[in-house]
């Protein structure tokens, strides 16, 4: 199945893309995507405690488990207004 | 009327306040946000906000209806711009309206303690030597 990765704020520096298309042979939660990307990206661990995760564009825990075609997003802690 | 915007260009402060209220209002709240020159010890520059344009409007939607749920207001409307923002300019704008101020305020307030909680926005400061993403202060 397939899952669509978006990142934002420090997380797309330290990853170096925006949007990415993964390939994945089963149903797989955020953690174990994360496990995946960390390998690639070694980067992204010192700042894996300071991460929010949102599935198809609501808040999600690290448990959720995603499904084909879902969009995760990746961001730190909020800083708007 | 309940409006949420997320616009590259500048906020045009005056529409937004003549857009508030309606003859049972006898209060009209606005709070606007703006790019200060300093961050700590630091001159800032200017500004940058990344978006996450969908999942921001739906949350920011959503906190307006709760304001509505929880206080009678007249008019409510949001605005939040993202991309290089000048010193002086508002980043955001929120303006109420209801019968009495007590609404009015606490709504406003409401509002624009969420949006620093929730809404997927982040700010990155630009300084004369390099640059840097806001870390949030932790809620009260």
């Amino acid at each position: 199945m397939k899952i669509r990765i978006k990142t934002f704020s420090i997380v797309r520096d330290v990853l170096g893309f925006d949007e990415k298309e993964l390939t994945v042979s089963d149903e797989i939660a955020v953690t174990d995507v994360m496990t995946l990307l960390v390998k690639c990206y070694p980067g992204l661990l010192p700042i894996m405690n300071t991460l929010l995760y949102a599935r198809n564009e609501e808040y999600c825990r690290t448990d959720t488990v995603l499904e084909d075609e879902d969009t995760l997003a990746i961001f730190p802690h909020v800083s708007g207004g | 009327m309940k409006k949420v915007i997320i616009q590259k260009e500048e906020i045009d402060l005056r529409d937004c306040v003549e857009r508030l209220g309606n003859a049972a209002d006898g209060a009209v709240v606005t709070f606007t946000g703006r790019a200060r020159n300093a961050s700590g010890d630091k001159k800032v520059e200017y500004l940058e906000y990344d978006i996450y344009n969908g999942m921001a409007i739906r949350e920011m939607e959503r906190i307006v209806d709760e304001a509505s749920d929880r206080w009678a207001l007249g008019s409510c409307m949001v605005v939040h711009r993202y991309g290089k923002i000048s010193i002086g300019e508002a980043s955001v704008f929120i303006g109420v309206s209801s019968p009495h101020r007590e609404e009015s305020f606490a709504s406003a307030r409401y509002i624009i303690d969420e949006i620093k909680h929730r809404v997927p926005i982040w700010k990155k400061e630009y300084y004369a030597g390099g640059s840097q993403w806001v870390q949030p202060p932790p809620k009260p």
